[in-house]
């Protein structure tokens, strides 16, 4: 039979149906896949330009003078990758020993205890220049280990979580597995001004990693090639540079120079000059230093990240903020199921139907619609004000619960009005009482439903942030009583976002939270699940 | 052969409905009693009252008097738990509690105060036989009651209603939901609780009717038009309507 044209019609309609539904749902699993993708791309994997002062060129051996050199160790639990001369002087010289911490450089919260030579020789104040470097001092700071040898320092260093000390490069072969190698990055960029000169309203601040590389091969002529000023580049080297292991063809053109004189003059008097020279070579005060950016990729989110305890928002792990998490999910959960739940069963198994029980069920209704930080202001002034619990632990948990409170009784209502009738009269013409009835069949009937309410309950507890920015504080520390204040995950996340302390740390945050809640939504399935084979 | 229910002059209210007028009937001992009659005619609003499982709608109202063993349910001063216990019901559809096999038939038992796990084991494995069940999931007594067929269910049912031990079991359409398998092994099982227990059921199968019960009573618009043996009523009906509505000219 021919298609007549009304069929023909209906089949344009429905593919046309079909394609628009299919589209709209793509887009929404597009959405979907696209966030959580970033968001645990970024948790897991950093991938990020840092802009420094010395390029990324690194030496485990650094040279003191043409024979001798001087290898830097630490112990080997730091999760160091490589340092710059500057920061082993803040390290070696830092005006307080509490302050000096590995925390900026590694992470970790970890003092560190720098070791030195005791007996005065060649080469140990070779090295006291290239540490004590600028600094006032002439002598080592006095909570310096001295050691007598290389055997001990590395014994010391070895033993001492967040040792740091150094050898002589002769000494390598006495290096163990307990310590590590510091690959120590030491050369510095200066230019002539004429090169960061604002030239149409723009001055070049920084090169890239890729056009050092390319300008030490001799690739770039004019500086105009990357993005600076039309001016010839002039690369002069300092002698004590040899980048052979690093760059294999650096351009034969290169200047090298061996006095701070002779460099000091090439910078000065001449127009697009470039010196690569060492951090110590030269004042740093007389031409400004031309940063270098360095793109840093590495994992992100670590098990140490999540294990550490934290030190402050920029050093540490997070595992006291996910055990608060989960101690203000329990708390909260505690406080509110049984409430919620006596209230829903009231509401559905006693009250009278009626205008009390339907403006009660407006009245949960409203609260359950209302943005969690009127809640926040309720906990502050109520709670830590006028009941005078203070900020902390326990004002913010009752705050919270206040908050998921209309929404469990809800869904709990929900779910125990969809018991089927012939349930409980099955039961109560058993001679069931109304009360055994409920706590038997009823609620068990109804539990699928009720954890499902929870479930979106712990969502909402473990993404609030609003109440407890009010109600919680901010402290790094674990809960350790009921008016402790603390951090939570979602709380800290805004905090580092808010603070700008670290997007890698937000993000690993963040990772943490959508597995935190993925594993909820998982484990309370599976009781689903279990439960609902029954009903 | 004794009385065991007497329902005298019992008229119930929905609110200003008159759903039953001025019922009376006498249910004997283990004697299976057939209520029949068109839908909507009071049937199930009848053996409600039975065990005053009226008592849950609000805007029930009723009058005149059931005597069970001589003493009038609806006095105040009566027991409505020990009623139940007594007399127990089996609804229209299978409605096994969320729990397993064995907590199912060990619900009555165990709410009536009994914990001892022999004495409910062996109780539950009596109800079980009782309800002809108990070769079909003695080795599944652990595992969800609603994996079982809705027949097996419906039996459980039974059986659940068993294990408290009543003497009289109300059935309301015990097997409409039913394949005519199910039909068959429930209408056996009735046969076989008479011996032991007084049966009220209500059933739109005239033949199921005329094959298990001794009495049957044709309600028509919540009056009862005829009540009689069995036999009397279908093959020597009084009414010209209880003969239309037998012969299935309506209803
Ligand atoms: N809860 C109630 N409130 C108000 N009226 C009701 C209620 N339950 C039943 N009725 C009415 O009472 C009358 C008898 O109903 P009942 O359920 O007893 O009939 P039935 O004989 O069991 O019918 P069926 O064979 O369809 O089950 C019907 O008119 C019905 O509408
Ligand atoms: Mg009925």
């Amino acid at each position: 039979m021919e298609i007549s044209r009304s069929t023909r019609k209906i089949h344009r309609r429905e593919k046309t149906a079909k394609a628009v539904i299919w589209g709209l749902s793509a887009l929404t699993i597009f959405i979907l896949f696209w966030i959580i993708g970033f968001i645990l791309i970024r948790g897991f994997y950093s991938n990020k330009e840092v802009r420094y002062d010395f390029t990324g060129y690194t030496e485990e051996t650094i040279p003191l003078d043409d024979q001798h050199g001087v290898i830097f160790v630490a112990h080997s639990k730091l999760r160091i990758k490589d340092i710059t001369t500057e920061d082993l002087q803040t390290l070696y010289t830092s005006p307080i020993r509490e302050l000096n911490t590995w925390g900026d450089f590694t992470g970790q919260d970890i003092y560190c205890k720098p070791a030195v030579y005791l007996e005065p020789s060649e080469f140990n104040s070779a090295v006291q220049k290239l540490l004590l470097g600028n600094s006032a001092l002439d002598d080592w700071k006095s909570y310096t280990v001295k050691k007598n040898s290389s055997e001990e320092i590395l014994e010391y260093v070895g033993n001492t979580p967040g040792g740091l000390g150094y050898i002589p490069a002769e000494d390598a072969y006495l290096i163990d597995k307990k310590v590590q190698i510091i690959p120590v990055r030491d050369m510095v960029l200066q230019v002539n001004p004429s090169v960061t000169d604002i030239v149409n309203n723009r001055s070049l601040q920084a090169v890239t990693m890729d056009q050092l590389n390319s300008i030490l091969r001799g690739d770039v002529a004019n500086w105009n090639q990357i993005d600076g000023p039309e001016l010839p580049l002039v690369l002069g080297l300092s002698s004590s540079i040899n980048l052979s292991e690093q760059l294999d063809g650096i351009s034969h053109s290169v200047t090298a120079m061996d006095s701070r004189a002779s460099m000091l003059s090439f910078l000065e008097h001449t127009p697009g000059a470039l010196l690569m020279s060492r951090f110590g070579d030269i004042d740093t005060h007389d031409f400004e230093l031309l940063s270098v950016d360095r793109i840093e990729r590495g994992r992100n989110l670590t098990l140490a990240f999540i294990l550490e305890k934290p030190a402050g928002g920029d050093a540490g792990g997070i595992s006291y903020f996910i055990i608060n998490t989960l101690i203000l999910i329990i708390l909260t959960l505690l406080f509110s199921t049984p409430v919620g739940v006596m209230a829903a069963i009231y509401l559905v198994e006693y009250a009278k139907q009626g205008p009390f029980v339907r403006i009660l069920r407006m009245g949960t209704e409203t609260l359950a619609g209302i943005p969690s930080i009127v809640f926040g202001l309720f906990g502050r002034i109520f709670f830590v004000k006028i009941l005078g619990l203070g900020i902390g632990f326990l004002s913010s948990t009752l705050t919270v619960t206040l908050m998921i409170l209309p929404t469990l009784v809800r869904t709990s209502e929900e779910a125990l009005k969809a018991v089927p009738k012939n349930l409980r009269e099955g039961s109560l013409a058993m001679g069931a009482t109304r009360f055994q009835t409920i706590m038997r069949v009823v609620i068990p009937a109804a539990s699928p439903g009720i954890l499902t309410g929870i479930i979106l309950a712990v969502g909402r507890v473990v993404g609030e942030t609003a109440i407890l920015l009010y109600t919680l504080g901010s402290g790094y520390d674990l809960v350790r009583n009921l008016s402790s204040p603390a951090r939570v995950l979602s709380l800290h996340l805004y905090l580092l976002f808010s603070e700008a302390v670290s997007f890698d740390r937000a993000f690993a945050t963040a990772t943490v939270l959508i597995f935190m809640v993925l594993i909820t939504n998982l484990l309370t399935k599976k009781l689903i699940r279990k439960q609902s084979v029954y009903s | 052969m004794s009385t065991n229910i007497v329902v005298k002059d019992l008229d119930l209210f929905y609110g200003d409905f008159q759903a039953l007028h001025s019922v009376s009937l006498d249910i004997e001992e283990n004697q299976v009693t057939a209520l029949i009659g068109p839908s909507g005619c009071g049937k199930s609003t009848f053996i409600r009252t039975l065990n005053r499982m009226n008592d849950l709608i609000d805007s029930v109202k009723i009058t005149g008097e059931v005597l069970y063993h001589g003493e009038d349910i609806y006095d105040s001063e009566s027991d409505v738990i020990e009623l139940r216990k007594r007399v127990g019901m089996v609804f229209q559809k299978p409605n096994p509690f969320p729990m397993s096999v064995y907590e199912n038939v060990a619900y009555g038992p165990k709410i009536h105060g009994k914990s001892n796990r022999t004495e409910l084991d062996i109780l539950v494995e009596k109800s079980l036989r009782g309800a002809a069940l108990w070769d079909e999931v003695k080795d599944r007594l652990d595992k969800p009651a609603t994996g079982l067929s809705g027949g097996q269910q419906q039996r459980l049912c039974i059986a659940r209603t068993l294990a408290v031990e009543p003497e009289v079991v109300l059935m309301d359409e015990p097997t409409s939901a039913l394949d005519p398998m199910s039909t068959s092994k429930i209408e056996d099982l009735i046969d076989q609780l008479k011996l032991n227990y007084t049966i009220v059921i209500v059933t739109h199968n005239m033949q199921q009717a005329g094959r298990i019960s001794d009495k049957t009573c044709f309600f028509l618009n919540g009056y009862i038009e005829e009540i009689g043996s069995t036999d009397q009523i279908f093959f020597n009906p009084q009414s010209s309507k209880t003969e239309d509505y037998i012969s299935g000219k309506f209803g």
